[in-house]
């Protein structure tokens, strides 16, 4: 009895000592509550008002996780989540795709026009970017799935918010078809991970000094598992088959948070997950599961640049674009024994402004000037050469080229990669900066095919685009940082660092 | 004086800055801006080539004039020590030719466009940014800035052959863009390699304190820094990583155990890994200049091109490969340079004698120079891969006058375009008689690119020649049947250039019948003589006064080629002895 009251005790005091670092996480739980309470009134000032509320909720967040990165150190909570730097920065960055989802929606005509359930929409987004949040937290196997399954659940909602649309719901089935099946496996993964080590955090060194004693095949199995999970989110190969349709039925700023929010989350579990194998001697009993992992990069990136090439529709084109990004991502995981963290987060940071503002052009066309097609970007950038511009201006930065920040992450990745190469010597890893680098020449051919229709072909339609000034200053917007960061990088690279220094 | 070399760079983007600000509609004034714009920079590369110290000591690795460094990017990345890009550029023999003939080039070019009428602001814009980043490339000493210009070079090339191109523009512009993309990403996995396994020895000495900030570091200490690193005494966190291309150039700078180093015993495919960067590296220029079997690029992009950006591509933009090869790939792998030479030589013999046998079968008047283009740019090869002082110079000496001379040829092909919209050959006869003075310039850009005494051609063939022949012995890098089999190319020249005269200019007058109705076949008039006189008394000038251009490469060549043959020999055994 007394045992049980001091375990108790200690419990509770853990949980209040700890409690002080979810503030971010409770401040967005407190506004999805207030939303989802002013939803039921009917009154149009307070509708009007909803996205606002997001905004301000996201900007709270966004304070609170830059002032605990500025003076908080690394906290546990109940050695299931920790908040360290690389979680105080996605924090920071997922509060941006938030924000930028929320500013994307309000432009967009479709939302506007919801008549129901606005306030579910807007509370979604922040339960969505919740569970992001815990995603970047997670050093438990548990807590990871949970916190997956808190996107998962309001990605799947989200994804059909304009019921009426048939694409919509046909996305809607396939995306929780495939996400509870790979939830699924995952789950099942976790379960022998737990059994082959008796504990699920995988922080902890007796996870990997158990693993070790285990029989490889053992490992790779329960790894695999784990990874269709992982990869998944990531929307990497061979589990990225719900993303060409979900982008093709979700709207816009819901796609644009996809191509960002998940897929940065997930990479950080998979660097959480893999940041035991920075040591040489533990990697060396993984190889297979390395293998494993380089093979998924270099399918990703095959598949995504290529499959890219054939495709028509705008939306599916940035689909595929977005899985050769997940590639890339993997493949600067994979540079083990070189401190990469920073590289990774800064790829993701210029992810985050390229994939906004491509989806903001798209967003335009669609609904000022119904283009579902690639031809109908036709003469566009002739007559409007401001929107011209700015699309160049993200499609060269998403290419890897300079004098854009894309070229920036490329070039740090592939530095990493070439690091590990030299240390390791290992073939694998020159075959993967090889078609990484060599890939950015196929990613060119499909990304200029846009400011091939842009510039080069006559205009077709006759109807007259209204750019809104705020439309204008967020594609400006979006546009400068990658410019900064590309001459200015080591601005940004010096505060992650600064930020990870407080990481263990 | 001082900042002479930032001021050539950023003439023309204060230039395409204005066009910005500009109305669209102000047709007149923006031309007049970029004439401007390019008329200063000309004047400021004249006021740079003769202000220039031709007489002292260059060897590549040291000996820029004119320098300007500053720190542009420096991160930590903690466990790996520090890495630094800089704004470093500056000027020596073999680029000071180069930004002369660009900014004779951009002139000629702003007043071949005068006639541009649609879209001129964005044209105009395009253009600006082009030499911009043309002019970066020739000054650039740090490969990241190189890098950065020679990609931008990319993007307003692919827009102007899009938009102001022929009927096939987007044909061409594309493949352009994939070849000399595909190009860049070679050069980006070897920049890549370098920079992590190379270190500012300058910078390092601050960084161990072994010097204070602002104080000039001695020789001594930099010989001491050196022989740490390669004694493995530094600390990694204390190493500075750089991509300045003149620290490439030392061996002593680059890390131990980095797979570059010329004592890495990692072998790709049976063959050392500096081996397989110089190849990548030679590969990534070898499209830009461009040499047989990667040319395919170069007769579409020059047949879609409109006459002023055909003009450009080939006076400037071929040799930004040309001057790749002399400034970054030769002297970073000299090893691997003497090793490859024949490969190399012979890849420029292939280019002379396949690309004057294209020539020789074009119907397209403008086709034909483009190939005669890729044949004497492999002479630029043939004299870079013999590595004697002739040779070498002459390569120096092809580029600036196949500059000259290609930009001429093109204006010629310009100017029948213009009249008849037509440039087939057998379209034409008797032209002679209609077009006398035009027929008197196209004679003279013939001859002067067919290498006929007294044009800058014949300087620039002779002393590579002179090089291959006497290479067997000064270097032993060629054999002698490589140069004999290039003299073979003069005699195709001559053949492809009197041919394609005799059939359009001499005999009856005759055009063919379906183009008589909307050709005005007159001669030439005042912009096109404002463009073609100064052109051919520069390709006058340099061919009765070699000393002129000479005088200023001389001493950075002989420096140059010296110094890679003699570490091209000394670290070859090295690099082979060490995979063993």
């Amino acid at each position: 009895m007394n045992e049980q009251a001091a375990y108790l005790t200690e419990t509770i005091n853990a949980i209040v000592s700890g409690a002080g670092s979810l503030l971010p996480e409770l401040l967005l739980a407190g506004f999805f509550l207030l939303l989802v309470t002013l939803d039921l009134f009917r009154s149009v000032k307070i509708k009007s008002l909803l996205p606002w509320i997001a905004l301000t909720a996201f900007f709270a967040s966004m304070v609170v996780q830059i002032q605990a990165g500025n003076n908080a150190e690394t906290t546990f909570f109940l050695e299931l989540l920790v908040s360290d730097g690389i979680a105080h920065y996605a924090g920071i960055l997922f509060s941006a795709v938030g924000t930028f989802s929320v500013l994307l929606s309000v432009l967009n005509k479709s939302i506007d026009r919801l008549k129901k359930g606005q306030g579910e929409y807007y509370g979604l987004i922040l339960m969505l970017v919740l569970g992001l949040n815990l995603m970047a937290k997670s050093v438990n196997l548990l807590m990871v799935f949970l916190a997956i399954e808190v996107v998962s659940i309001a990605s799947y909602i989200l994804t059909i918010t304009l019921k009426e649309k048939k694409r919509s719901v046909e996305a809607g089935i396939k995306y929780i078809l495939y996400g509870t099946l790979s939830a699924g496996v995952m789950l099942y993964g976790m379960s022998f991970f737990y059994g082959l080590t008796g504990t699920l955090t995988y922080s902890d060194n007796d996870f990997w000094a158990s693993m070790i004693q285990v029989s490889p095949l053992m490992v790779m199995l329960a790894a695999v598992l784990v990874f269709a999970g992982f990869f998944f989110k990531i929307s990497a190969a061979p589990f990225h088959f719900w993303a060409p349709d979900v982008y093709q039925g979700a709207p816009l700023p819901i796609v644009a948070l996809f191509s960002t929010g998940p897929k940065m989350a997930g990479i950080i579990v998979i660097m959480r997950f893999l940041s035991a194998f920075a040591d040489p001697v533990m990697a060396s009993y993984f190889k297979d599961v390395q293998l494993l992992l380089a093979l998924g990069a270099l399918a990703t990136l095959a598949i995504g640049n290529f499959t890219a090439l054939w495709q028509q529709v705008p939306r599916r084109l940035f689909a595929f674009s977005s899985i050769s990004h997940a590639g890339f991502l993997l493949v600067g995981l994979l540079a083990f024994g070189v401190d990469y963290k920073a590289s990774v987060l800064f790829y993701l940071t210029v992810l985050l402004f390229m994939n906004f503002g491509t989806f903001l052009i798209l967003q335009l066309a669609e609904d000022e000037l119904q283009i579902n097609r690639l031809e109908g970007f036709s003469g566009l950038g002739r007559a409007y050469p401001f929107l011209g511009v700015m699309a160049v201006l993200y499609l060269i930065s998403l290419t890897g080229l300079p004098p854009l920040a894309g070229f920036m992450g490329k070039l740090l990745i592939f530095s990493n990669v070439w690091e590990a190469y030299t240390l390791h010597n290992n073939m694998v890893l020159l075959m993967l900066l090889v078609a990484g680098v060599l890939l950015t020449g196929v990613a060119l051919f499909y990304y200029i095919k846009i400011p091939y229709y842009l510039f080069f072909k006559g205009n077709q339609t006759d109807k007259k685009l209204v750019i809104s000034l705020s439309n204008k200053l967020l594609l400006a917007a979006f546009a400068l940082p990658l410019l900064v960061l590309f001459f200015k990088p080591d601005l940004l690279l010096q505060y992650i660092n600064q930020l990870l220094t407080k990481a263990l | 004086m001082n900042f002479i070399l930032s001021s050539l760079i950023c003439t023309p983007l204060l230039a395409a800055l204005v066009v910005l600000l500009m109305p669209g509609y102000l047709q007149k004034p923006i031309k007049a801006v970029a004439l401007l714009g390019t008329l200063v920079q000309m004047g400021l590369s004249l006021l740079l080539y003769v202000s220039f110290d031709g007489n002292a000591y260059a060897d590549g690795r040291s000996g820029y004039q004119y320098v300007e460094k500053l720190n542009w990017i420096g991160l930590s990345l903690g466990s790996l020590g520090q890495f630094q890009i800089e704004y470093f550029v500056g000027v020596d023999g073999i680029s000071v030719s180069m930004v002369l003939l660009t900014g004779i080039v951009g002139v000629i070019g702003v007043i071949s466009s005068w006639t541009i009428q649609k879209q001129v602001k964005g044209y105009f814009l395009l253009y600006l940014l082009l030499l911009t980043s043309v002019m970066g490339c020739f000054l650039a000493l740090d490969l990241f800035l190189f890098y950065l210009f020679f990609e931008f070079m990319l993007l307003p090339m692919y827009f102007l052959i899009g938009i102001w191109g022929g009927p096939k523009r987007e044909y061409a512009a594309i493949k352009f863009f994939i070849y000399t993309l595909v190009g860049s990403l070679f050069i980006l996995i070897v920049m890549i390699g370098l920079y992590t396994s190379v270190i500012d020895p300058q910078a390092t000495a601050r960084q161990l304190g072994l010097v204070g900030n602002g104080v000039p570091v001695p020789v001594a200490v930099i010989l001491e820094v050196q022989q740490m690193l390669q004694d493995n005494t530094i600390a990694t966190t204390d190493l500075v990583r750089t991509f300045s291309i003149p620290a490439m150039m030392d061996s002593a700078n680059f890390i131990p155990d980095s797979l570059l180093h010329i004592m890495s015993d990692v072998t790709l495919w049976d063959k050392p890994i500096r081996f397989v960067a110089f190849l990548l590296l030679f590969a990534g220029f070898a499209i830009k200049v461009p040499v047989v079997p990667v040319h395919t690029w170069l007769p579409d992009a020059h047949v879609e091109a409109p006459t002023p950006i055909s003009v450009l591509l080939a006076a400037v933009l071929l040799k930004v490969g040309g001057y790749g090869l002399v400034r970054i790939v030769y002297p970073v792998f000299p090893d691997a340079a003497a090793y490859f030479s024949v490969f190399v030589g012979g890849l420029g013999v292939l280019s002379i004698i396949y690309a004057a046998l294209c020539a020789l079968a074009m119907n397209d008047l403008k086709k034909l120079i483009a190939y005669s283009s890729v044949s004497h740019m492999g002479f630029v090869l043939l004299g870079l891969a013999s590595l004697t002082t002739e040779g070498v110079n002459g390569a120096i000496y092809m580029m600036f006058s196949h500059g000259i001379i290609s930009a001429m040829l093109f204006l010629v092909v310009g100017v029948i375009y213009d009249r008849a919209h037509n440039r087939m050959i057998v379209n034409f006869r008797g032209l002679a008689s209609a077009m006398p003075a035009y027929t008197a310039f196209v004679v003279i850009a013939f001859f002067a690119s067919l290498g006929l005494p007294g044009f800058s051609g014949f300087i620039s063939e002779l002393l590579v020649l002179l090089g291959g022949f006497r290479a067997p012995e000064a270097t032993g890098l060629l054999p002698r049947w490589l140069t004999i089999v290039a003299v073979i190319g003069l005699l195709l020249a001559a053949a492809y250039y009197l041919w394609a005269l005799q059939r359009m200019f001499f005999g009856k007058y005759w055009i063919f019948p379906e183009l008589r109705e909307q050709a005005v076949i007159s001669d030439l008039n005042l912009r096109e003589y404002l463009m073609l006189v100064p052109l051919a008394i520069l390709a006058l000038l340099f061919g009765i006064f070699p000393s002129l251009l000479l005088n200023k490469i001389g001493v950075a060549v002989t420096g140059f080629s010296e110094l890679v043959l003699q570490n091209g020999q000394e670290q070859l055994n090295i690099v082979l002895s060490s995979i063993l």
